[in-house]
């Protein structure tokens, strides 16, 4: 800091010996910035409904002059802003303001141009659209429009400028500042954690996963292609400035995918796991010190109002007026505005009263911001809570940790509980405590915008408004993975809580523990605990051997599952599209050889297990073979290809194996009837040429085909099958022998 | 930062290339936002605000003196609002005002000084004339005592210029006359320009009969005039200093290491401290030598804060403490009213951000100036 102060210092020195006539200065490409000031979430509701998130008042001021301001102190030139929702607002508000209209010669920038998208639903039809307009010409800022920052951009500029020179293919910085280890309230209040994982020799971002406490798997799978780089860091602790260095690549890698909406989630995760096929780098500026952080969910704007008055984020804090017409003094904790007016037997502390704001005698108010002209009665208590412009907050009344927004009145005497969001212009009438539970968010509009039907049991008989409700979602319903919540629901209250919210408990650090029946081959085993200990030995805690195990099982299941459905069927007699979906499934699941054929062999032993089944026609163990590996077309071919998977004696080896323990797993199969399947089925593989004889003999020898007493039981049904192998061998030798007898 | 990269943010340097180019109030608001984004800092300000002045004396369309005196009035006021702890833009301000009365008022009687006062009543602080600063104010010996300030700037020879005012008509001669105040003037704030930048330099001329062979002196949180002043003595003297610094610092990191590396170079000691064991120090010290930010019209100084400390320190041993300060920094106020309302810096130089339970837990207060009462200071070190 000291430093660029100095060479600031150094710069305006220079500058006073300088001439006139200074238009040495090289013309450099104007900086662009883009400014997405809707993120299309309900984070802010139910004050979003009415007015556009980034003019929501952050400590007295629009979110978005907090970004505008920033854009300004880094030279930015020209800002192009994307609006969502209620984008005719936005462009009121800016037009109208005489710092940032176009019109104004004070505007900073060169440039401020509105961009309307009326199709879109999400960012990421916001940027497609902006790639094609061909508006940017150079690297560019990409911020949303409720960011909060002081970190200064010439030296990541500079830094993300450099990496581009040296690979064209570096397209883009990630600002994130770190928060430490220790529990920090920024990074509580998010509610997904990001997880970075990050090359910290040169800085490049290698991959990006969510995580958030409802999820039904606690773990990060990380990509085979990490372990190659020497050395990485898995990052969770970063706070997501929502600031990028951007170049028109990554406009262009938004085009080629329609389908990501989220710049993290989709496209950051995305591009880095397709990294080998856009070959594109992507690298994070981890910075240790500055402040930037985006009021991205009311806890953040929480967090950000704290950290505001606390100074954290200099210069943006009210006594520095940044708004025109502001005119905060700081005083002894207090932040008062023109006009503001506080009564003698008040105690008001660390707290920011907005022009001519009143506070009547005998009221307590700490740690709050109260807008411009709101009233505020006598004996009131408030508390760390955000009361907007021309509320209203009467005798006696206490408000505790919430928000009141624009022209709401609070009745005498009622009390309003932690959390609460009360919405513009709702009333509560005197007398009214609202109900903790659930925590009450007032609004006069319903979910679609339309009004609400006042509930008089809530807001009392004066009252104006509802209980606001989350509109029913019909696109996440459909999400099929029960038990995965929609994390967004963590992130629509004030305060952060869990409670009430229906989290699995399990440790993250203990194997996931399988009750079915079949458990992972042993050879699967090794191969995770040699990836879990490399995790450790790169001093990396979290166990992902797990993870992978379960997602495996997964496959297992879900292949199995698809085959025999594929066997059963009556009208199809075709096998190839289950097959192209085992295959889908194997390549989605990374399943590898012998998963796939214990999930073949388990499939296909099912089948014809069921057709001994009285219900399914009692058949002999024989025609039942026969009928589940002969009744469809390709069902042979796919055991030879998929199954058993080439011509080696010990992969033959392997399927009889597999198909001996898939039988044994079966219940309801004694293991009589199971050892009479298992060698009709052998029988029928052999003389269907899918299996050799030297296999199943192989296959005979193995000490693992009789580990147990029903494995050796079902192995021995298959004795006499084996014996007249045996023979047919010897024959088969013989008559070789005879041959090359005859050819001698 | 290297100077090939290419830097986008907005410095004082550019916006005073951009002045020509740029309508006036733009580049009013761009410094306006300078001082309230903190980009602007310690001794460019009164450069800058000077630079302003001049731009609005020069561009601005005005008829009379007082519509000059009031455009003048108004850009201050605001500038000096952007940054209410800076008392150097009032006083900037003031002598551009001063000096604009002056020039008008050649002829005219002595009692207009009473209108300049209702005029400036606008100002955050009450200004009055400066008053004689300190109980032993230091002057260089071969200038006169008795000059002012105001009279310093008035070397060029006098205009005659017609009574002022809006009840005055505009005539021919008088909107001449207007033309020769206007050159009059922007050659006045262009001396003051050059006071200010050469008042550093001025003040280390004093060094050498400050500072005497083998001293050990005190150097607490040196700002440039320090610094400058420092170098200068140990181009002519052998000496020690001591420098106090009472920022976090990294292990391992030299604070204010350009300023040793200099001093070094000269065959002058240097000894860092911290700012903790300065009491333990103080039986060695012969002086202490602390920059201020403004000196109050009782004599009070408003310094980078912890220097109190060490003026402390120095009363207990009877060490003399000696305040470096241009003429600029002089300000009419009275600090009473204003101790408490010292600008209050960035949380994160006392406690990192990342320490989210000190973050929780804490409530930091990183007051980046204070008061030292004038009790404290033995000498004065001006420029004149």
């Amino acid at each position: 800091m000291s430093g660029k102060q100095a060479s600031k210092g150094g710069a305006a020195n220079k500058s006073k010996k300088p001439a006139k006539g200074g238009a040495e200065e090289k013309r450099e490409d104007a900086l662009q910035a883009v400014i997405l000031a809707d993120s299309f979430q309900d984070r802010f509701q139910p004050f979003a409904l009415e007015k556009p998130r980034c003019l929501l008042p952050l400590v007295n001021v629009p979110v978005i002059e907090y970004t505008l301001e920033y854009l300004a102190s880094n030279g930015v030139q020209e800002v192009f802003i994307y609006c969502g929702a209620h984008s005719e607002d936005v462009e009121t508000y800016i037009n109208d303001s005489d710092r940032w209209s176009p019109e104004s010669n004070l505007c900073p920038f060169s440039s401020v141009d509105f961009i309307r998208v009326s199709d879109a639903s999400s960012i990421g039809d916001f940027l497609r659209d902006l790639d094609k307009r061909s508006l940017i010409s150079g690297d560019f800022i990409l911020v949303h429009g409720d960011v909060v920052a002081n970190i200064p951009l010439d030296g990541i500029l500079a830094r993300h400028r450099a990496r581009r020179e040296a690979n064209r293919d570096a397209c883009m910085t990630i600002v994130l500042r770190s928060s430490g280890n220790s529990p920090h309230r920024a990074a509580k209040a998010r509610g997904i954690t990001p997880v970075f994982v990050v090359d910290p020799t040169n800085g490049r971002c290698l991959q990006y996963e969510e995580m958030h406490p409802l999820q039904k798997d606690k773990y990060v799978k990380l990509d085979d292609s990490v372990f190659e780089h020497g050395e990485f860091e898995m990052r969770t602790d970063l706070i997501d400035c929502g600031i990028d260095i951007c170049t028109p690549d990554v406009l262009a890698l938004w085009s080629e995918s329609f389908d990501y909406e989220l710049p993290r989630k989709n496209f950051l995760h995305g591009v880095l796991k397709d990294w080998e096929l856009n070959g594109k780098i992507i690298s994070a500026e981890i910075l240790e010190e500055g402040y930037g952080a985006r009021a991205s969910n009311l806890q953040m704007y929480d967090c950000i109002s704290k950290d505001m008055l606390h100074r954290w984020t200099l210069p943006y804090v009210p006594d520095s007026n940044l708004l025109h017409g502001q005119t905060y003094k700081y005083k002894r904790g207090l932040w008062l505005e023109d006009g503001a007016h506080i009564a003698k037997t008040s105690t008001v502390t660390e707290s920011v009263l907005g022009k001519t704001a009143y506070v009547d005698t005998g009221s307590k108010i700490s740690n709050s911001v109260i807008g411009r002209r709101c009233q505020i009665g006598k004996n009131v208590r408030i508390e760390n809570s955000y009361i907007w412009d021309d509320a209203v907050i009467e005798d006696g009344a206490t408000v505790l940790h919430s928000i009141i927004a624009n022209d709401a009145v609070i009745g005498k005497h009622s009390y309003i509980p932690e959390g609460s969001l009360i919405s513009y212009g709702v009333r509560i009438s005197a007398g009214t405590e609202l109900p903790s539970k659930p925590v009450p968010r007032i609004s006069l509009l319903t979910s679609e915008g339309e009004p609400a039907k006042t509930d008089c049991r809530l807001v009392g008989n004066d009252g104006k408004g509802a209980l606001y409700e989350e509109p029913e979602d019909d696109e996440d319903s459909d999400s099929e993975d029960e038990g995965d919540a929609d994390p967004a629901v963590l992130q629509s209250s004030l305060i952060y809580s869990l409670a009430g919210l229906n989290i699995s408990r399990e440790s993250i650090s203990t194997l996931a523990t399988h009750d079915s029946d079949e458990e992972l081959s042993d050879d699967e085993y090794e191969q995770f605990q040699v990836k879990a200990n490399r995790e450790r030995l790169s001093s990396f805690a979290s166990d992902d051997s797990a993870a992978a195990a379960r997602a495996l099982d997964q496959f297992h299941g879900d292949a199995v599952h698809g085959l025999v459905d594929a066997l059963r069927a009556d009208d199809n007699d075709d096998f190839d599209s289950a097959k192209l979906e085992f295959m889908g499934l194997r390549l989605a699941n990374n399943a590898s050889d012998s998963m796939m054929r214990k999930a073949v062999s388990v499939a296909f032993a099912t089948r014809a297990a069921e057709l001994m089944n009285p219900e399914n026609g009692g058949l002999e163990p024989t025609k039942a073979a026969g009928r589940a590996l002969t009744s469809k077309k390709g069902a042979v071919k796919f055991i030879t290809e998929v199954g058993v998977g080439g011509n080696k004696v010990d992969l033959h080896a392997e399927f009889a194996l597999a198909l001996q323990k898939a039988l044994a797993a079966i219940k309801g199969l004694d293991s009589v009837r199971a050892g009479t399947l298992l060698a009709a089925l052998l029988q029928q593989l052999y003389n269907l040429d899918v299996l050799e004889e030297e296999g199943i003999l192989a296959w005979w020898m193995d000490a693992r085909a009789a580990e147990n007493d029903t494995l050796s039981k079902i192995k021995e049904r298959s004795r006499v099958l084996v014996e007249w192998l045996e023979n047919a061998d010897e024959e088969d030798s013989d008559e070789d022998s005879d041959e090359d007898e005859d050819s001698d | 930062m290297a100077p090939s990269q290419t830097s986008y943010a907005p410095t004082l340097g550019k916006l005073l290339k951009s002045l020509n180019s740029q309508p006036l109030e733009a580049s009013i608001e761009s410094l306006v936002y300078l001082l309230k984004r903190r980009q602007v800092k310690g001794d460019d300000i009164a450069n800058a605000i000077a630079h302003m002045l001049l731009q609005v004396v020069a561009k601005s369309k005005w008829q009379s003196v007082d519509q000059l005196l009031a455009k003048v009035s108004n850009t201050g006021l605001r500038l000096a609002q952007s940054a209410p702890s800076e008392q150097v833009i009032g006083n900037v301000v003031r002598r551009v005002m001063g000096l604009i009365r002056d020039e008008a008022s050649e002829d005219r009687n002595a009692d207009d000084m009473a209108d300049s006062v209702s005029d400036l009543s606008q100002l955050p602080t009450t200004p009055t004339m400066p008053s004689r600063p300190g109980p032993t104010p230091l002057r260089a010996a071969t200038l006169p005592m008795s000059r002012s300030m105001f009279n310093l700037l008035c070397v060029s020879e006098t205009v005659s210029s017609p009574g002022t005012g809006a009840s005055t008509p505009m005539s021919q001669g008088a909107s001449a006359n207007m033309h020769a105040l206007r050159s009059e003037v922007i050659d006045g704030i262009e001396e003051i320009m050059d006071e200010i930048s050469q008042a550093d330099d001025q003040i280390a001329g004093f060094a050498d009969i400050q500072i005497h062979p083998g001293d050990y002196v005190l150097a607490y949180l040196p700002s440039p005039t320090v610094e400058r002043f420092l170098v200068k003595a140990a181009a002519k003297r052998r000496f020690t200093v001591f420098l106090a610094s009472g920022d976090r610092q990294e292990p391992g990191e030299v604070p204010h290491a350009a300023l040793c590396k200099k001093l070094n170079g000269l065959g002058v000691n240097t000894i860092s401290l911290a700012s903790n064991g300065l009491m333990a120090y103080m039986p060695r010290v012969n002086k202490v030598v602390i920059g201020a930010k403004a000196v109050y019209a009782n004599g009070g100084v408003s310094t980078e804060s912890g220097c109190s400390i060490a003026a402390r320190a120095a009363r207990e041993y009877s060490k003399p403490v000696i305040v470096l300060s241009g003429v600029y920094k002089f300000c009419p106020a009275d600090p009473s009213d204003d101790v408490t309302e010292f600008e209050r810096g960035d949380s994160s130089a006392f406690v990192d951000y990342a320490d989210g339970e000190a973050v929780d837990a804490l409530e930091v207060e990183n007051i980046v100036a204070e008061y030292l009462p004038p009790q404290y200071v033995d000498v004065y070190v001006t420029n004149l």
